[in-house]
């Protein structure tokens, strides 16, 4: 057990700088959220006066308090979970602000991740089995071409010729304007109508990865004693490439799955940029050009649980994975 | 509650120009229309910026409202950012009985949305409200007077000090209703989700990513407003995605910088499809006049005769927009208000030889390529610049070049907005870009950038003059000006400030900021253009009412 122990100490020591992080990295910017909020105003037009300035201040209630004190209220709004008002949204908490937006990217970015993976891992195992065939080619070459589409750029391409010049998808947003969000059947195909460019998009520039890796890892564990041996023995070549050299080329890959499981959150800020989707990413954009200070504390509070959280979840599986893992301890 | 909008940064995306010149020569594109619009009564204008969803709120004197709040709530009267002239609203007129009290006439038969008779207690109350909640005086109008009373039908305002042209601020404050306000606990928070104005729209539905306004039966002049609804659907957070949505023709009217206008918008349906880019405001380069060599008037003269302004503009806005003339007036917006003295309207052009001169007379001679000033040092200039405002960068970029050219050595800094406000308004940097005027108003134009009184000491921020610009000449005529209702007393003071502006030099202006206004005559006509030039084209603000207000159906 002295595996997990330490793994819950590492983990917990992580938070902790993560946390504190998170409080300093914002602050460090240049600029204050009242100069940000002049910035959106200035952009709109409106004439820059001390008036005005003095109004924002007053509205803003921007700390005035001395960094520690400050320091201590982040953690009292922690332990509460209330990270009071955001400065871009005066009138909603900042709890309602990202469980708003959350949904939609776990929706969109969970789906296309575990999609992407279990999809790419299929092509690698492939692609790896018939190593130096026409099969293995087309796979390595098709992954090469499209992993290297910067997503934004995708994401415009697709938009502008499959919404805009053809209209077959919606040229924006995670569902027409005009209605409200519910549980109705006609709204979640509405929804899931306005996800397929998004989730196309980040589909295909995330498989490569899984491709390659899972590829690389297949011929490493091909020529491993053990596969000769059963392949020796006469086992059917299917039973081989999948039960015997997969199972164990995917070790590497979980790992990277629990990563990518964890950054699905903040991963997104271009391609929901390009789209204009109602998620996480554009808000995180958002708060940072606004130096919306609650607001980002806790969007990067969500995230780095989220990345943290799901390490310590490999960490844990891997016990159960890796024999070598229990052996070791 | 803002005042009068001028310039709005030309966001321009590379990758929606790109895709625009190749879409608009190869077919009319993919236009999905706008079937609400069917009717002839629905008037589609491009709304908020959709964060990427809207927040409800409709409290007309908070920041975070959105637009439309406009249409429900109307002011005393509309002042135009094009030439400064007056349409009423819930006031019929004012007049100034002293240079210090100020008469607002409310209009008898004016009601609130739900047929409250809107009377001198509510405007009272309104401005009560402003004085008790700094957050809600943006416009600063409490600086400004010391009391305001009812009696009949008027409003008196008391001021402080004479400030004529400080009415047009106080006329476009949104008026809201003392029985329903009273009752609100903290007016600053609050959301306004079931909103009772005066204006013409009132709140139809409002959903996450477009908000419905319809006809106020019970507005005074119900029977003149030719739209029975108003959309506003929240704008995509890609610009691109904004650049093709207006390009298809889905709104009645935008706001939009599109490249090659003509091409990505009129000839998709030359019938209705009109566009008005006039001058929204100055655009400038602010040197920081308590550093050396900016302080040195020669100096600042041979920067501005060294800069091809034509070659600036053609850069930073696509030459959408002329080289702006150096007297701080927009033309042709405030022609009325040009100082007949000015050579060539107070255009400078780029004359090296002339710009060498000042700088020999700032002591700045050029030896081998570099303008070396007497301590022997290279002239050198940073220029401070958003970089999310990308006109002022292009500008800025052509600038350094220039400027290299008479061997000054200039360097770019482009933080993001946050820093930059912060520079400027600490007074630390060397030079700035920046925007001048565009109220429409030239008194409010000079003074925010001019007025000594707002020059703080370096370190001490001021959004207002902060290049830090201190003139007695200047200070007296603003003086005279803000004091003075007499037309012919006011016309003398502006000629000195141009004057003092062409000459002086506090700001080096460059070229106007464009005002994109793009629209659709396919429902409704009547919207501002070169030959009736009533307000500017943002659907945003003041102009979104005095506009809507003037339509008529096609």
């Amino acid at each position: 057990m002295g595996y997990i122990l330490r793994k819950v100490v590492l983990f917990i020591i992580t938070l902790w700088a993560a946390i504190t992080l998170v409080f300093i990295l914002p602050r460090l910017m240049p600029g204050s959220p009242v100069d940000a909020a002049l910035g959106k105003l200035a952009s709109a037009g409106v004439p820059i006066t001390n008036a005005e300035r003095a109004a924002i201040e007053a509205q803003l209630g921007a700390p005035h308090t001395n960094l520690l004190a400050q320091y201590g209220d982040y953690w009292k709004s922690i332990a509460t979970l209330r990270f009071g008002t955001s400065y871009s949204f005066p009138t909603q908490t900042v709890a309602l602000t990202i469980g708003k937006a959350l949904p939609w990217t776990l929706f969109i970015v969970g789906t296309t991740t575990i999609l992407a993976f279990i999809i790419g891992t299929l092509l690698g195992v492939y692609a790896g089995w018939r190593r130096g065939k026409l099969a293995d080619s087309s796979v390595t070459i098709g992954a090469t071409f499209f992993g290297a589409f910067p997503p934004f750029w995708l994401g415009l391409l697709l938009l502008y010729w499959l919404s805009f010049k053809y209209g077959w998808f919606p040229i924006k947003g995670g569902y027409d304007p005009g209605i409200t969000p519910d549980w109705s059947l006609s709204f979640m195909g509405n929804a899931l109508y306005h996800s397929v460019l998004p989730g196309l998009t980040l589909a295909i520039t995330t498989l490569s990865g899984w491709v390659f890796g899972m590829r690389n890892n297949m011929i490493n564990t091909l020529g491993e004693d053990y596969v000769t041996f059963a392949e020796a023995n006469g086992l059917r070549s299917r039973t081989v490439a999948l039960l015997y050299a997969a199972r164990n080329a995917l070790l590497p890959n979980v790992t990277a799955f629990g990563l990518a499981l964890g950054a699905v959150i903040g991963g997104t800020v271009l391609v929901e940029g390009v789209y204009s989707y109602p998620g996480v990413g554009n808000l995180l954009y958002l708060a940072v050009t606004n130096h919306d200070f609650p607001l980002m504390q806790a969007l990067f509070l969500v995230i780095t649980l989220s990345m943290l959280v799901a390490i310590f979840v490999v960490d844990l599986l891997y016990v159960r994975l890796d024999p070598r893992v229990r052996s070791s301890t | 509650m803002r005042t009068v909008p001028h310039i709005r940064s030309a966001a321009v995306s590379v990758c929606a120009v790109a895709l625009l010149a190749v879409g608009a020569g190869a077919c009319s594109g993919h236009n999905s229309g706008n079937s609400s619009s069917a009717g002839g009564g629905t008037l589609t204008i491009q709304g908020d910026a959709g964060n990427p969803t809207l927040v409800e709120n409709f409290n007309p004197l908070s920041p975070a409202e959105l637009g439309g709040t406009r249409l429900i709530y109307a002011p005393l009267e509309t002042v135009s950012s094009v030439n400064g002239s007056y349409t009423p609203f819930v006031a019929t007129g004012y007049k100034f009985t002293t240079p210090t009290t100020l008469v607002y006439t409310i209009r008898p038969d004016a009601k609130w949305s739900d047929g409250t008779p809107l009377t001198p207690a509510d405007v009272v109350f309104t401005f009560d409200l402003l004085k008790a909640h700094t957050a809600l005086d943006a416009n600063g109008i409490w600086s400004q007077i010391t009391a305001v009373s009812a009696s009949g039908s008027d409003v008196t305002m008391t001021f402080k000090a004479p400030d004529v042209p400080f009415a047009a601020t106080i006329a476009q404050t949104p008026i809201v209703p003392k029985h329903i306000w009273s009752k609100i606990a903290n007016p600053v928070t609050f959301t306004n989700t079931k909103p009772v104005g005066d204006g013409p729209f009132e709140l139809g539905s409002f959903a996450p990513t477009q908000y419905t306004l319809t006809k106020n039966t019970n507005y005074w002049d119900a029977s003149k407003i030719a739209p029975s609804s108003v959309v506003f659907p929240a704008q995509a957070t890609n610009q691109s995605t904004n650049q093709l949505q207006v390009s298809s023709g889905q709104f009645d009217w935008a706001y939009q910088y599109l490249p090659d206008i003509q091409r990505t918008y009129v000839n998709r349906d030359p019938a209705t499809n009109k566009y008005w880019f006039p001058p929204g405001g100055t655009i400038g380069l602010y040197l920081n006049l308590t550093q050396a060599p900016y302080n040195n008037v020669n100096f600042r003269q041979g920067v501005s005769l060294a800069l091809n302004r034509a070659t600036i503009a053609q850069k930073a806005v696509n030459g959408y927009m002329p080289a702006a003339s150096t007297s701080g007036i927009i033309l042709p917006n405030e022609q009325k208000w040009l100082s007949p003295t000015l050579p060539n309207q107070g255009m400078v052009s780029q004359n090296i030889p002339a710009a060498m001169a000042a700088f020999a007379k700032a002591g700045y001679t050029l030896r081998g390529g570099k303008l070396v000033g007497p301590s022997g040092a290279q002239a050198t200039m940073t220029i401070v610049q958003p970089n999310n405002f990308t006109d002022w960068v292009a500008a800025a970029t052509e600038i350094s070049t220039e400027l290299g050219k008479v061997g000054i050595k200039v360097s770019l800094d482009e933080p993001q907005y946050a820093q930059y406000s912060q520079t400027i308004q600490a007074g630390t940097f060397n030079a700035a870009m920046g925007g001048f005027g565009g109220t429409g108003i030239p008194y409010n134009d000079y003074n925010l950038t001019l007025n000594g009184t707002y020059a703080a000491p370096v370190h001490t921020p001021t959004a207002n003059n902060f290049e830090r610009y201190d003139n007695p000449g200047v200070n007296h005529a603003l003086a005279a000006l803000a004091a003075t209702t007499s037309p012919s007393a006011q016309q003398q003071a502006t000629d000195t400030l141009e004057t003092m502006m062409y000459q002086n030099v506090p700001v080096v202006l460059l070229y106007y900021g464009g005002s994109w206004g793009i629209f659709s005559t396919k429902h409704f006509t009547g919207w501002p253009s070169a030959s009736d030039p009533y307000t500017l084209p943002t659907p945003y603000n003041e102009a979104l009412l005095t506009v809507v207000t003037h339509l008529v159906k096609a």
